[in-house]
């Protein structure tokens, strides 16, 4: 590192008050289509931060381009004042990375997994069995760590992944959805523990296409959609400028769909299907009548407050669910 | 996708051995299946050859009997097949398996991942090398301080291939397309590289072909130390081995590379 970058890096930091991560215009494509096409972020210290979007959004792309498993094309990204283009290495000093599929060693044990992973960051043999210890009592893990990998539950493996990721004691720790696959109790845990690193000044970046995790966990989160950003905001911001107070949620029993179907439809009533569970939006705000329905045989009318998945709408014309 | 300066100038011994200690771990725990490949079954071979066909054959030369002529050429073939088998086979399961992507979170490089992994093929390659010189030994078929140098050939084809083996588990699509890394690569090696009977033997015109395969040099040198005769033509073997290994290792990287960061 010369001298000159690094005056330049202190300068850049005083200048716009540390962002911890910075992305402008990144780009990455393959065979010629772009996965993700000139996104631009920022993610501060300390905050949880997320990518919202279907399968296929480019989120997974920007996760790795994060920590450098992937190549950026085009565009900038600096981690902590830190090139992630010339110096990806620096930049894993730093940061704790969970992949998509956990990445877990099924040839060893729990202990091992996460012992030999720090002796690999270049702890001593002492630190790294102190570090193992350590995650493993705040991971829940500690009765578990003779167990072999495969032995252990989808919840398991999850956290067995975040605690490897914090055997660096890193600043930032980036994860490709962390609760996909999982049940909602294993969910709820894995929640938990990230709140708790939030808390204890892990900046957290993750990447999700469950609504209620990024609901649950990130102060800011991005729309992420077909390689683009569409919008960037905290979770009820995002709601307010995109999704309906309230919508109605309308079970349908088999029989009575199509009428229903063709009630909504005369009276111009926007709506969508998901199974047999109609969503009524409205315009936003609006709120159609259609108590009518509840004439109808196997017709059950709800309200519910508007989410993340109408923003998603809102924005795309598609479910989030649909990939 | 060649060289950064950064990973050619500042590999870490840590990472490197960091792979190992893996390596080392994970067959540490499985040892009572493995040492059947790493000892009993090269054993058996020698067993085989040594006291069956060696009753056969009268005289080799340059060695007393069949079985003092084809012991180090049985030593260099299984210290072969270990690295081959490890960085063929088992780097494509840990390809596949997400262990190598697990291990280009932390802050190394692809360079230290690969250097890691040919080092535990060269252990490998040692362990079964110690393993069935000794029982050679126990039979009288190996003898002398000289026969210790031995090493420095396995130690050597290990690296080579080793590194070898990379070429194809970085391409495979699947696990079957490595059967061809044994039916084409290492079962004709083992039996055309001088270590069953001297490649004298072989047509005029196969002769030089036999030469220049990637074993032929290590079982050469390993024979000269066996057999306590050692000249210049093993300096050559030695030279072409780490000739071989140095070309190959640019294209193991690419390809590795080409496969993991994506």
């Amino acid at each position: 590192m010369s001298e000159q970058s690094e005056s330049d890096r202190h300068q850049h930091k005083n200048a716009l008050a540390v962002s911890l991560i910075e992305a402008n215009n990144l780009y990455r494509s393959y065979r010629n289509i772009a996965a993700v096409d000139g996104i631009s972020f920022r993610v501060e210290t300390g905050e949880t931060y997320g990518l919202l979007g279907p399968n296929g959004a480019g989120k997974t792309t920007t996760m790795r381009m994060l920590s450098g498993l992937t190549p950026v094309d085009s565009g900038t990204l600096r981690v902590a004042g830190i090139d992630v283009v010339q110096d990806s290495r620096s930049v894993r000093e730093i940061m704790g990375v969970v992949t998509q599929h956990d990445g877990l060693d099924a040839g060893l044990t729990v202990y091992q997994n996460l012992f030999l992973y720090g002796f690999l960051i270049g702890l001593s043999k002492s630190s790294a069995q102190k570090r193992t210890h350590e995650v493993l009592e705040f991971f829940n893990l500690r009765d578990r760590s003779k167990a072999n990998v495969y032995e252990l539950s989808g919840g398991m493996k999850r956290r067995l992944a975040i605690a490897r990721s914090m055997m660096s004691s890193p600043t930032v720790i980036v994860l490709d959805e962390p609760s996909t696959g999982l049940d909602p109790q294993s969910r709820n845990r894995v929640w938990e523990e990230l709140a708790i690193l939030k808390e204890s000044g892990v900046t957290v970046v993750l990447s999700t296409h469950y609504m209620e995790e990024a609901a649950t966990l990130c102060d800011r989160l991005s729309i992420m959609d077909r390689g683009k950003i569409l919008d960037e905001g905290t979770p009820d911001q995002m709601i307010l400028r995109y999704a309906p107070k309230e919508v109605a949620q309308i079970r349908v029993a088999p029989g009575s769909l199509r009428r229903v179907r063709d009630y909504l439809n005369k009276h111009e009533i926007p709506f969508r299907e998901v199974g047999a569970l109609l969503s009524v939006t409205g315009d936003r705000g609006a709120n159609p009548d259609i108590s009518e329905l509840n004439g109808i045989t196997g017709v059950k009318a709800s309200y519910r407050a508007g989410n993340l998945e109408d923003v998603f709408l809102t924005l795309t014309g598609r479910e989030l669910r649909d990939g | 996708m060649t060289f950064s300066s950064n990973e050619v100038f500042k590999i870490r011994l840590r990472s490197i051995t960091g792979i190992w200690l893996r390596h080392a771990v994970a067959f540490i725990r499985y040892w009572k299946f493995v040492i059947t490949w790493v000892l009993v079954e090269p054993v058996i071979v020698l067993v085989a050859v040594g006291f069956g066909i060696g009753k056969l054959v009268n005289s080799v030369e340059g060695a007393d009997s069949y079985a003092e002529f084809v012991t180090p050429g049985l030593i260099m073939g299984s210290a072969m097949f270990h690295a081959l088998f490890e960085t063929s086979w088992n780097a494509y399961n840990r390809i596949e398996n997400d262990v190598y992507e697990t291990a280009l979170t932390a802050p190394i490089t692809v360079v230290e991942v690969t250097l890691g992994d040919v080092l535990w093929a060269v252990t490998r390659s040692i362990m079964t090398t110690i393993g069935v010189a000794s029982v050679a030994v126990a039979f009288g078929w190996l003898d002398g301080w000289l026969a210790f140098g031995i090493l420095i050939p396995s130690a050597m084809v290990g690296v080579l291939f080793g590194t070898m083996g990379f070429l194809f588990s970085a391409i495979a699509p699947h696990t079957t397309f490595l059967t061809i890394v044994f039916t084409l690569i290492a079962t004709p090696l083992y039996f055309f590289s001088g270590s069953f009977f001297p490649l004298s033997t072989l047509p005029d015109w196969v002769e030089p072909i036999a030469w220049l395969m990637p074993l032929t040099p290590g079982v050469h040198i390993a024979r000269g130390f066996a057999l306590g005769h050692l000249d210049i033509t093993h300096l050559w073997a030695a030279v072409y081995m780490i000739g071989l290994t140095i070309v190959m290792w640019p294209l193991v990287i690419y390809l590795l590379k080409r496969r993991l960061v994506k």
